[in-house]
């Protein structure tokens, strides 16, 4: 059932922004964002939710089914989701149109979750495509400078990756006869057709991932977007590629994946270690924030596309400590810029006047580069040690990033926070306080007992390795 | 005439005789706003006609098997039904400028008339004679407000569709010496020979350019919806032998070049007439593509959707001021008109072919067959064309979201107008979200 609920509680909230009755919206989409949360915590951590996936007769003669259903993997994710659309949406105070926003934001939550539990590779391609719908519009209309020019790139981009895709899924399901992603993924393709198909599914979530090199429209939407979304759009929807090249591309081809897997590890542990390298350049708390997530999430999908148990684990953990952290980055470059008038790094020394923005923005990065005791530590060590297993010289690139993200979480705090002081500034609101508290919670918690999360990766991804050989 | 006679001609009888009443009605200075709406009236009373008489119990055709009434024939007859509807309550709902005549209203239903004619058609001869009677007043709609204004615009429109006519009529006498029969069931029968391939060409020639010098404008839908279900019955009658590949390679053909050029050729065109054309050539695109794999239901599925589309953009067109609106008029529309962009937003998304909207049902099932057909190189190009008319038919609404100009004049109130987009982009997303129904219905097109 918490399939079906992930799913309407968004869409009622969102018809329920869309209409013009009393209460306000910003609320209704910071419950719906915890009610989410809540469910998919509770199916977590207990057994009911794994059941068999429901099936609804949709589009007959096309294939297509109503077929939803969770793993470990998307509850977890679910869970990230809904903490993430509450934090954008706490965040979203004072927009413009604040029903129209609200209504798109909570559509937009709806299409993740369809994404995350879509078990029809047409009901997943379809959530997937209309995800760009209600993302694209919320940029373009309640963005920052130049925020059409980023829409139509970001746009363009993404629907080139789906193109393919979708020649892709048709292809496929045609060919077997089905589009339900159980029996496809009964279904042997030779090694020629897989590999085929896998690089067309892998254009459309490489691209939105984003895989070095086909991140050209994510540092100006980062930039761009109106900060909510930007924590979305790194949070959780970057998320979804990593869901799905671990829960379609390797079921669905395993024998391909295992060929293209040497290829797509170069271009993640490259892409991570480029990332980092140029996050240590940026002079925009938003670009630096965008070319650090180029980083992590490459880190992510190394993790997936090393395909052992520790890197899956790895890889989900990871997810996790990313989507927590960005949001933070982003709530707090937001304090920032609210402060000293700009995203730009500022004339620096804001230590003596704004302390516990200080101090968070330093526990931020410090959970971003995966200092232990937070929760970027244990995802981290994950997919490292999996590497290394895989591939010493590949294990010693990925280090490097560790190594060269420390570089540029210090150099930033230096940049913003220490050296002479400034008489500008005044500390983080309690408002503020009472957003990111929640966050630091969490990131504290997973950082402890990584094992509350991993265990549940454990118990609930089967092991996709074992099919792949 | 029998009775069965009398109801495989029902559609086109009410259409015809309400196109006297609205002729006679006009001559007596009747306002051609309640002209529109009883022909609007007219033809839900053709749509309830067609679909209350249903099809014939044992599928056989009226008139000696010249006249169809299947589910093909009842399904066609509905969408023309209520295109023309649609049609005429957007004109009705325009300013008195843009309204033009009540004789204009027998006009469009005159040519309704003839495409349910047509769409029913199972013999060559009746389907010259619907094809004639939809097109003919068509292009003197066409011609109309070219004439006042005394340019060669009219005459242009009379002589291309006279000679498309002609050339279709050409292709009808080859097929007739070929086979020796002008029944469609006749016509099943034919050999490979050369004779018989050149009446094909020559009639798929001669519709096909009916469609494409069709103009942007209201008359044009019913062309288009009318000609294509014409096309259609007549390729099924005759794919059979060796001949079927030859459809199937036309038709993809066709298809291939109707999504690549109207892909290519709309990124950077700004006149909203044209945009508008192009979109309509890439959705027959769609059509021809789900007609290349011989499937009629996803063809009759990807003809509503363009109907639905068509009805929407029209009835936004018919707010615009401008005689040939540019994309720089659409400016300040969304502060101006918030709901008609509401709804332009989903048309746009349906010709983009995004979800929700049914556009992308429509899509994907004409990829389906296509790749079932062995045709994967036209999925893979429509679907790259995608990408290019996104950016497209993005721009119109990017356009809608500026600042306008100074000199504008803010656009008419148009409540018809904008119920009418709204409905139709309505229908557009919920056959999207439940396409059960309609599926079900298009499922039933059989010839």
């Amino acid at each position: 059932m918490i399939a079906a609920d992930v799913l309407v509680i968004p869409l009622i909230v969102a018809m329920a922004c869309a209409l013009p009755i009393g209460g306000s919206a910003r609320q209704l989409a910071v419950l719906a964002g915890l009610l989410t949360a809540a469910t998919a915590g509770a199916a977590a951590w207990s057994d009911i939710g794994t059941a068999s996936p429901q099936s609804y007769v949709w589009a007959g003669p096309l294939g297509a089914q109503l077929a939803i259903g969770v793993d470990g993997f998307s509850i977890a994710l679910l869970m990230l989701s809904g903490v993430v659309f509450a934090v954008g949406a706490a965040a979203s105070g004072g927009v413009r149109m604040p029903r129209a926003y609200f209504a798109l934001w909570s559509l937009l939550q709806a299409t993740v979750a369809g994404v995350l539990v879509a078990r029809d590779l047409i009901l997943f391609f379809a959530c997937w495509e209309a995800l760009l719908v209600p993302l694209s519009l919320l940029m373009w209309h309640w963005g920052g400078a130049g925020r059409r020019a980023a829409a139509l790139r970001l746009l363009v981009y993404w629907m080139t990756g789906s193109a393919l895709l979708l020649i892709g899924i048709v292809a496929f399901g045609v060919g077997a006869r089905t589009f339900s992603i159980a029996d496809l993924s009964a279904y042997r393709l030779a090694e020629g057709s897989q590999v085929i198909l896998a690089l067309l599914f892998l254009a459309a979530f490489a691209v939105r991932l984003p895989l070095f090199p086909f991140h050209v429209w994510l540092s100006r939407a980062y930039a761009t977007a109106p900060v909510p979304l930007a924590i979305v759009l790194a949070g959780i929807v970057s998320k979804t590629a990593i869901y799905a090249i671990a829960r379609i591309c390797f079921p669905l081809f395993p024998r391909g994946m295992v060929d293209l897997t040497p290829y797509l590890i170069g271009l993640a542990a490259v892409g991570s270690l480029y990332g980092a390298v140029l996050a240590t350049r940026q002079r925009d708390t938003r670009t630096f924030i965008a070319y650090a997530s180029l980083s992590q999430l490459d880190l992510i999908a190394l993790g997936v596309f090393v395909s052992t148990a520790d890197g899956q684990q790895g890889a989900l953990i990871g997810s996790l400590s990313h989507g927590l952290v960005v949001a933070m980055l982003f709530l707090l470059a937001t304090s920032l810029a609210r402060r000293i008038g700009s995203f730009d790094f500022g004339p620096g020394g804001l230590a003596p006047r704004a302390p516990i923005l200080t101090s968070l923005f330093g526990f931020a990065i410090l959970a971003a580069i995966g200092v232990p005791g937070t929760s970027g530590a244990p995802g981290e060590l994950l997919i490292l040690a999996a590497t290394f297993t895989r591939s010493p010289a590949i294990g010693l690139l990925a280090t490097l990033v560790v190594v060269v993200s420390a570089a540029y979480g210090l150099g930033l705090l230096r940049a913003v926070f220490f050296g002479p002081s400034t008489e500008r500034g005044s500390d983080v609101s309690w408002r503020e306080r009472a957003v990111i508290l929640p966050l630091l919670v969490l990131v504290v918690a997973i950082g402890v007992v990584p094992r509350a999360v991993g265990d549940l990766a454990d118990r609930r991804i089967p092991a996709l390795t074992e099919r792949a050989r | 005439m029998t009775d069965a006679d009398l109801a495989a001609v029902a559609p086109p009888l009410i259409f015809a005789a309400s196109a006297v009443v609205a002729g006679l009605l006009s001559a007596v200075r009747v306002g051609a706003r309640v002209l529109g709406w009883f022909g609007a009236a007219a033809s839900i009373a053709a749509v309830a006609a067609a679909v209350v008489i249903g099809p014939s119990a044992d599928g056989a055709a009226a008139f000696g098997g010249t006249v169809a009434r299947d589910g093909a024939s009842v399904f066609f007859a509905a969408l023309v039904g209520i295109v023309v509807a649609g049609s005429l309550v957007v004109a009705a709902g325009a300013p008195r400028s843009a309204r033009g005549s009540g004789s204009e209203v027998a006009l469009v239903l005159f040519s309704a008339s003839g495409a349910t004619l047509a769409v029913a058609a199972a013999d060559l001869l009746v389907l010259f004679v619907g094809i004639a009677l939809l097109t003919v007043p068509a292009h003197a709609l066409t011609a109309r407000p070219h004439a006042h204004r005394g340019d060669d615009g009219a005459v242009r429109h009379v002589l291309l569709g006279a000679t498309s006519s002609a050339v279709a009529l050409y292709g009808m006498a080859l097929l007739y010496a070929a086979t020796g029969e002008t029944a469609y069931a006749g016509l099943g029968r034919a050999t490979h020979n050369p004779l018989y391939l050149a009446g094909i060409g020559l009639t798929l020639a001669g519709l096909v350019f009916h469609l494409v010098i069709a103009p942007a404008n209201r008359s044009s839908m019913v062309v288009n919806v009318a000609t294509v279900a014409a096309l259609l019955r007549l390729v099924a009658a005759t794919r059979s032998g060796e001949v079927a590949v030859d459809w199937e390679v036309s038709f993809a053909a066709l298809a291939a070049l109707a999504v690549a050029v109207a892909g290519l050729a709309a990124i950077a065109e700004r006149r909203m007439n044209w945009l508008i054309a192009y979109a309509t050539i890439a959705q027959l695109g769609y059509v021809a593509a789900a007609a290349a794999g011989s499937a009629v239901p996803a063809a009759a599925f990807a003809l509503s959707v363009y109907a639905a589309q068509a009805v929407g953009l029209f009835a936004v067109r018919a707010m615009l001021r401008h005689e040939e609106p540019a994309l720089e008029d659409l400016r300040g529309l969304a502060r101006q008109r918030p709901l008609l962009v509401l709804a332009l937003g989903i048309l746009v998304l349906g010709l983009i072919g995004l979800p929700p909207t049914a556009g992308f049902l429509a899509r994907l099932y004409a990829f389906e067959v296509a790749v079932r057909a062995q045709l994967l190189w036209l999925v893979v190009l429509g679907s790259l064309a995608t990408v290019a008319s996104a950016a497209s038919y993005v721009r119109i609404l990017l356009a809608c979201f500026g600042s306008p100009r100074l000199d504008a004049v803010a656009p008419p109130r148009g409540r018809i107008s904008t119920a009418t987009a709204l409905v139709a982009a309505l229908a557009l997303v919920v056959a999207g979200i439940v396409p059960g129904p309609l599926l079900e219905a298009t499922g039933a097109v059989r010839f």
